[in-house]
């Protein structure tokens, strides 16, 4: 940038009719450049870098949103590992994320793959099972829901009907985890477009070889499907991996805000929520949302590390 | 110009963008502090006709209330045509989260409808203004009972206005006795009475379907137990704003229910908790439920059944049940007009129109002049209230209680364990262990 300025400003100052300082349409560019950002820049800064700022600052101090807040050094952050609501809320969002990730992605895979098939009306069917993902995070959906699991709910009479009735999920605290993880895993259409963009990016070549070589679709799959998709896999990954520690909508509203039963829906997020606007600690939810970014970034840190293993892309020697 | 310019030379983004953030911190941190000055002068000016004022008013409840309120401000505003009231409302377990963030940033309602639970937290931290300093100006008192009244004011300082009162009530559904075939508890009858009805009830309604059950474990709501520490003679709450119980009152009265949550006598947690935000009483597969009085209109509306109300359970000395100021109203210490503020204040607890709006649907109108324009009709719920109110009025012997600091979050952990204790998670001792270290932290912070 600065290399081009000194090599456009000697041009510049030897045109005719340019009396000006060298470098003022250059400033004028720029100047403009930023009025043009200035929304959004002034979003971020006001909305999200201050009100984060301020976040970190609260993280060391109690603070009850009436009195001022003190400073208490690293206490919130000493008092997580003896708070036994708190490490129960971290496993139950472990749980969601580390096994409600991979199977979401799964699925998002394997519906994919049916839709990469040529038959007709495959366009509908696309569209059907994005739906769920363009409705999944909203407000109706979770009490929808919720009215399907419950006693004597769709679910229930299933269960009925097949001799195994359960009495409803939601009430049930050993069930309420399998629950909310069909719920994630149910809005996989936006992985899923994902994945089939993808999918529509190998070469019928590759396929075409292995079967002349004998290769099985197992085989196809595991060998030219799952390495030509890694990088798209990659970034499935990555994304899904980040919302799911930030699930909280679904499991409030299940709920109702309480993260029961028996705290078996006590998501990270919720229990952030509880002890900041329901308790009052703001400086502890503070806390709890700073370890939550630093746990999402090492986490996303340790992906791209890996990643190198196993993520191939084009082009690329091995 | 000059200083324009030199904004956007060098490095404009990073540094007024650092600049900036900076600013915005110490803003959010400078509005945290200026939450509470106490500052509530002009209370008592007198109101000018001619200034255009607008004022603004939150309350919880549902639409119903929402339509109340909206009627008793229209006529407010058609009385003080130069008044504008812009109405703000939401479900009780949203309005809290909505007004805490409002104090931080020293932007409460001009007036919003308080609940006794929350009122130390609100007045002691500074967020709530006097209103003694409008009495017989903007506000009129004179139609208060004295303890009522008092019921509002902490140190002196009258925080709140309360607009009615209720008191704990058993209600039964007599329909669904006559189904199960089982007499409602005696006059007199005490808690060991009523654990004896609650289990009669689910022996003779196990067989139906839906399973007929006495009650949910009442051990698990925390007023209920401030009541029965009233008959024990132990005031739940110091003067000072602390706890006045023991660990080993707490749990004796969880014992209360220890064999009927064994023996599966209680209505099934599993179930209260897909019912939600309906309960075992609403639809008629529990008997009775303790709750306040003016919840009638509720579970009249919900069940379509006979309901009935009996008093409290009795200890050594009678029910000894007390009144609790409910719905009180306040004004914000930062209001702009606080003497039309008062003034709102003023009309909604006194205009004998409200009290015709409103009914029992807030509890019984504190004010005579609001309870004499009920029109209530003979047969209604309004009038099984009022009646109720009349008829235990001698029953109510004590004061109510005054909620500590962080009353609301103490009552809610002690419904959370309830619940994990009806799940079998933790035993009574470990309830009782918790629920004392979480109050330590959350009590009476100041």
């Amino acid at each position: 940038m600065s290399a081009t300025a000194t090599a456009d400003a000697p041009v510049r100052a030897a045109a005719p009719r340019q009396p000006r300082r060298p470098g003022a349409r250059r400033r004028a560019d720029v100047a403009a450049g930023y009025t043009f950002l200035s929304p959004w820049l002034l979003g971020f800064v006001l909305l999200t870098a201050g009100p984060m700022l301020a976040s970190l600052y609260l993280a060391f101090t109690d603070y009850d949103l009436f009195r001022a807040p003190t400073w208490v050094g690293l206490e919130n952050f000493t008092e997580m590992f003896s708070d036994a609501r708190y490490l129960k809320s971290a496993q139950v969002t472990a749980l969601y994320v580390f096994v409600g990730t991979p199977i979401k992605l799964a699925a998002a895979l394997a519906v994919a793959m049916l839709l990469n098939m040529k038959f007709s009306g495959q366009g509908g069917y696309r569209s059907a099972f994005y739906v769920p993902s363009l409705v999944g995070a909203s407000v109706s959906v979770a009490i929808v829901w919720k009215a399907m699991f419950i006693d004597d709910g769709v679910v229930d009479r299933i269960q009925q009907s097949v001799g195994a009735p359960a009495g409803g999920w939601v009430g049930n605290p050993d069930m309420t985890m399998p629950m909310m993880i069909l719920l994630a895993v149910w809005q996989f259409g936006a992985p899923m477009v994902i994945f089939l963009a993808g999918l529509k990016q190998i070469p019928a070549e590759l396929y075409e070889a292995a079967s002349v070589d004998g290769a099985g679709p197992l085989r196809k799959f595991w060998n030219i499907t799952l390495p030509m998709l890694s990088p798209v896999l990659f970034f499935n990954l990555l994304l899904e991996t980040i919302h799911s520690f930030q699930v909280f909508a679904s499991a409030f509203i299940i709920s109702g805000g309480t993260g029961g039963p028996a705290d078996s829906t006590n998501f990270y997020t919720l229990y952030l929520y509880t002890r900041g606007f329901v308790q009052f600690d703001m400086g502890y939810a503070s806390a709890m949302a700073w370890v939550l970014v630093l746990v999402v970034g090492v986490i996303t840190a340790l992906m791209f590390r890996t990643s190198r293993a196993w993520v191939h892309y084009s082009g690329e020697e091995n | 110009m000059r200083i324009e310019r030199r904004a956007v030379a060098g490095r404009p983004a990073r540094r007024t963008a650092a600049g900036v953030a900076v600013v915005s911190a110490a803003a959010l941190a400078l509005t945290a502090c200026s939450g509470g000055t106490g500052e509530s002068a002009g209370f008592a000016d007198e109101l000018d006709p001619e200034e255009e004022i607008t004022l603004s008013l939150a309350w919880w409840g549902d639409d119903d209330r929402a339509n109340k309120y909206e009627e008793a401000v229209a006529l407010f505003e058609e009385q003080n045509p130069n008044i504008q009231v812009d109405t703000n409302w939401i479900a009780f377990d949203d309005y809290w989260p909505a007004r805490n963030t409002e104090a931080a940033s020293g932007s409460l309602p001009d007036v919003l409808q308080m609940d006794l639970s929350y009122l130390r937290q609100y007045g002691a931290t500074g967020q709530l203004a006097d209103l003694s300093e409008a009495f017989d100006t903007n506000l009129d008192v004179s139609g208060f009972d004295e303890q009522l009244l008092a019921a509002g004011a902490i140190d002196g300082a009258q925080y709140g206005i309360p607009t009615s009162t209720n008191t704990l009530a058993l209600f039964y559904n007599a329909d669904v006795l006559d189904q199960v075939g089982v007499e409602p508890p005696a006059e007199g009858y005490t808690w060991d009475d009523y654990a004896a009805f609650v289990e009669e009830v689910h022996e003779a309604g196990s067989g139906e379907d839906p399973a007929i059950f006495g009650s949910g474990d009442y051990t698990t709501t925390f007023w209920f137990f401030c009541q029965w520490l009233i008959q024990q003679g132990t005031e739940p709450f110091t003067d000072e704003g602390e706890l006045g119980f023991t660990e080993e009152q707490m749990a004796e009265f969880l014992e209360l229910g220890a064999d009927a949550r064994e023996t599966g006598v209680f209505f099934p947690i599993e179930k209260t908790k897909q019912l939600e935000p309906l309960g075992a009483f609403t639809v008629s597969e529990a008997a009775s439920e303790m709750s306040w009085d003016n919840f009638l209109a509720g579970y009249v509306a919900e069940t379509e059944q006979d309901i009935r109300m009996l008093p409290m359970p009795s200890g050594d000395n009678g029910p000894q049940m007390f009144w609790k100021p409910s719905m009180l109203l306040s004004a914000s210490a930062n209001t702009e007009h606080p003497a039309a503020a008062a003034a709102l204040i003023d009309f909604l607890v006194n205009a004998p129109e409200v009290g015709t709006i409103f009914g029992t649907s807030k509890g019984n109108p504190a004010v005579a002049a609001q309870r004499d324009a009920m029109e209530v009709e003979p047969g209604s719920v309004d009038e099984q209230v009022v009646a109720f109110e009349e008829d235990v009025a001698e029953l109510v012997t004590e004061p109510a209680p005054i909620p500590v600091e962080g009353f609301g979050a103490i009552e809610a952990e002690y419904k959370r364990l309830g619940e994990e204790l009806q799940y079998g998670n933790v035993t009574v001792d470990e309830f009782v262990t918790q629920w004392f270290a979480f109050a330590e932290s959350n009590v009476g912070q100041s």
